[in-house]
């Protein structure tokens, strides 16, 4: 009963809001994809000549989707209170959710091709709880009212900083808000960036969805299948032309590649990081970008874990680098890290890592190398190659000395990059640097260090040398921070250091 | 807390020196009994399984009847009776300093150091084979993706509860 009497306080009742009636028209947009699933069950209706169920069944199955969220729409409301945000939701089962405004790390905004038709954004907060499942979102409010809504979340986090301040620091009763511009991708960095951006992922796309339509497609032609191809030559007497003009066609070929790949290095490029903004607020990186979906994401400063510089073999002749932070909070389901200069000169980027306080290792850090042994891996792998295409020779199968010649790239391929795995200490931070076709390069303040693993094995043990494993807020477990195979005195030294350094807050 | 170092050098291989040569402590023996029984329960039924293929298939097959069964079980009982004392004579952890340390294993050996102020939270929990030798399991969760949790077996579960206790403390003074 009291709990009840909370909830239901009279002055909360008319502060209630519902969500943006277009849900509805987001819903039905949401319908296309879902009713493949309707579609076995008109496929039975049809094999089993009930041509005439199939119109209402599928009437019924819309109404009954538009009934179900009409009743969701009806049934969700929140409350932004004056210190939280309180979320209800479900139809039979009831969710009543309580955010206070301290918690929420990070208000991303996100705007889909249908929702900036209607003037709408999905708001999401971003909490730090572990797992997506634990962070809420408002599906669809008013545009403006997202605004709204992120500014007062806000201004209460500044505020309540500006209060822990004021002690030290009077003069600055509420901080300006100096929204500074800090970084752009104007239309042509976004040419040039998508140009570097050369890939061939597209085709891969196109080719795996043909293997996979195969069976389903009404003629008996695969554009990926090169048999089909030299029937269809042969068919209109081509194949004589292409031996004739051999090379033209090869040219022809290649270069039909190469602009595939440009095109779609280009169009990636554009639709992903069209009108790229990151502007620096009181207390956070504010990121907007993207032609078709829009996302505002915002970076707080105090939560970036560690810098991640990634350029490429080639475009690292002309100096362009890409920035990434590593945060607390993830960006998106994809990708566990923010990416806050997608490509740009290293005089743009310093200006970006002064705010988050890390600094790039200058020229005259003192780098040094992991021990050669790092290459082991890739020599085992190369020895395996050999022996495999060896004894598939020994077959009698002429192409198993593709084996030797693969093992052998792959043996000097590890051996050149076993040189490029390299770290220094700059005092307050780690920079770990590594690869050769994607060189990276991570800064990682001491201070965000949350342990250290000291590993070392049969093969390290013997030669002294040991590989440092550094535990991180946030990021993937696939990229761990580590530096591998240094000497073992060195690697318990750093340690040492490390964990003497005070939590990064 | 008695970190000097063994003298004279002794055998490497040897897990006492190895555990004193890094200045830790060993965990309980009695926690080679329950890794012991905790193998057992593993291997043993895949061991049953093993004879029951052995009798049912190769035997049909007029294949070599009784050399899975006798493999089998020769190698469930080597592991069951040799390797759990190998293994925890080889985790060590010391406390101090304000940071946990915990090692294990040899052939590849993890040394991690977690600080009493980077703890998230702390578990003590007790399995069932656990209880019947009086021992319990510390867990320190850390808010990094690697590591995001730091278990130590073996510990008598009083002093499980003391050291709880002591990283409890350390993490309240931090933010006072």
């Amino acid at each position: 009963m009291t709990d009840a009497a909370a909830l239901a306080a009279p002055e909360d009742e008319t502060r209630w809001q519902r969500l943006h009636p277009a849900t509805l028209a987001l819903a039905i947009v949401a319908l296309g994809p879902k009713s493949l699933n309707f579609l076995p069950a008109v496929a039975a209706l049809g094999f089993t000549g009930n041509w005439l169920w199939i119109v209402p069944a599928v009437g019924a199955f819309l109404l009954i989707s538009l009934l179900a969220a009409w009743f969701q729409w009806l049934r969700f409301r929140f409350l932004v209170g004056d210190d939280e945000v309180v979320i209800e939701s479900g139809v039979f089962a009831r969710q009543h959710r309580t955010i206070p405004f301290d918690r929420i790390q990070d208000v991303g905004i996100e705007q889909g091709l249908v929702a900036r038709a209607f003037g709408i954004a999905k708001v999401g907060f971003e909490t730090g709880a572990g797992g997506k499942e634990n962070d809420a979102s408002l599906n669809a409010i008013a545009l403006d009212a997202a605004q709204a809504l992120r500014t007062t979340i806000r201004a209460h986090r500044s505020g309540e900083a500006a209060a822990a301040v004021a002690a030290g620091a009077p003069d600055t009763a509420v901080p300006a808000p100096d929204d500074r511009l800090l970084f752009v991708m104007r239309p042509g960095r976004l040419l040039t960036a998508g140009l570097f951006n050369f890939s061939l992922a597209a085709l891969a796309v196109v080719g795996a969805a043909m293997q996979f339509f195969d069976g389903l497609l009404p003629f008996d032609f695969n554009i990926f299948n090169p048999m089909d191809w030299i029937d269809i030559a042969e068919s209109y007497g081509l194949d004589q032309w292409l031996l004739a003009h051999r090379w033209v066609a090869g040219i022809g070929a290649a270069l039909s590649l190469l602009l595939i790949g440009f095109a779609s290095g280009v169009a990636m490029m554009v639709f992903a990081n069209w009108d790229f903004r990151l502007t620096r607020e009181p207390r956070a990186l504010r990121r907007t970008r993207g032609l078709t979906t829009r996302t505002d994401v915002a970076v707080p400063v105090k939560r970036v874990q560690a810098a991640i510089l990634i350029t490429g073999w080639f475009r690292r002749c002309f100096g362009w680098h890409e920035l990434r932070l590593q945060s607390l909070a993830s960006d998106g389901e994809k990708e566990r890290d923010h990416q806050v200069v997608p490509f740009g000169k290293l005089a743009e980027i310093d200006p970006v890592l002064d705010e988050i306080a890390i600094a790039r290792p200058g020229a005259e850090a003192a780098w040094q190398h992991s021990h050669r042994i790092v290459a082991l891996g890739g020599l085992i792998g190369a020895v395996c190659a050999a022996t495999g295409g060896l004894v598939a020779v020994s077959f009698g199968q002429p192409l198993g000395w593709l084996g030797p010649v693969a093992g052998l790239l792959i043996g000097a391929g590890s051996l050149f990059g076993a040189r490029f795995h390299r770290w220094t200490d700059l005092g307050e931070q780690v920079a770990i640097r590594r690869g050769i076709w994607k060189p990276k390069t991570t800064l990682l303040p001491h201070a965000s260090v949350q342990s250290i693993d000291l590993k070392s094995d049969f093969i390290l043990r013997p030669l002294g040398l040991a590989t440092l494993v550094f535990g991180v807020p946030g990021g993937s477990s696939l990229a761990s921070h580590e530096i591998p195979a240094i000497p073992a005195a060195t690697a318990q030294a750093l340690r040492a250091r490390i964990l003497a350094a005070r939590a990064r807050r | 807390m008695t970190d000097t170092p063994a003298a004279h050098p002794t055998d490497p291989f040897a897990p006492e020196a190895l555990n004193a040569a890094e200045g830790l402590h060993p965990v309980d023996p009695a926690y080679a009994k329950v890794l012991r029984i905790a193998t057992a329960l593993n291997l043993i039924p895949l061991a049953i399984g093993a004879s029951v293929f052995d009798a049912l298939l190769i035997r049909h097959i007029e294949g070599p009847y009784g050399l899975i069964t006798a493999l089998a079980w020769l190698i469930a009982i080597v592991t069951i009776v040799s390797f759990p004392s190998r293994r925890v004579s080889r985790w060590g952890y010391k406390i101090g300093d304000g940071q946990l340390r915990v090692a294990r294993g040899w052939l590849f050996r993890t040394d991690t150091i977690v600080p009493f102020v980077r703890v998230q939270h702390i578990d003590v929990g007790q399995g069932p084979i656990e209880r019947w030798f009086g021992l319990s399991h510390l867990i320190v969760h850390t808010s990094g993706t690697h590591n995001s949790t730091v278990t130590l077996p073996g510990l008598p579960s009083d002093l499980a509860a003391a050291m709880r206790e002591t990283i409890r403390r350390h993490i309240q003074t931090d933010f006072a």
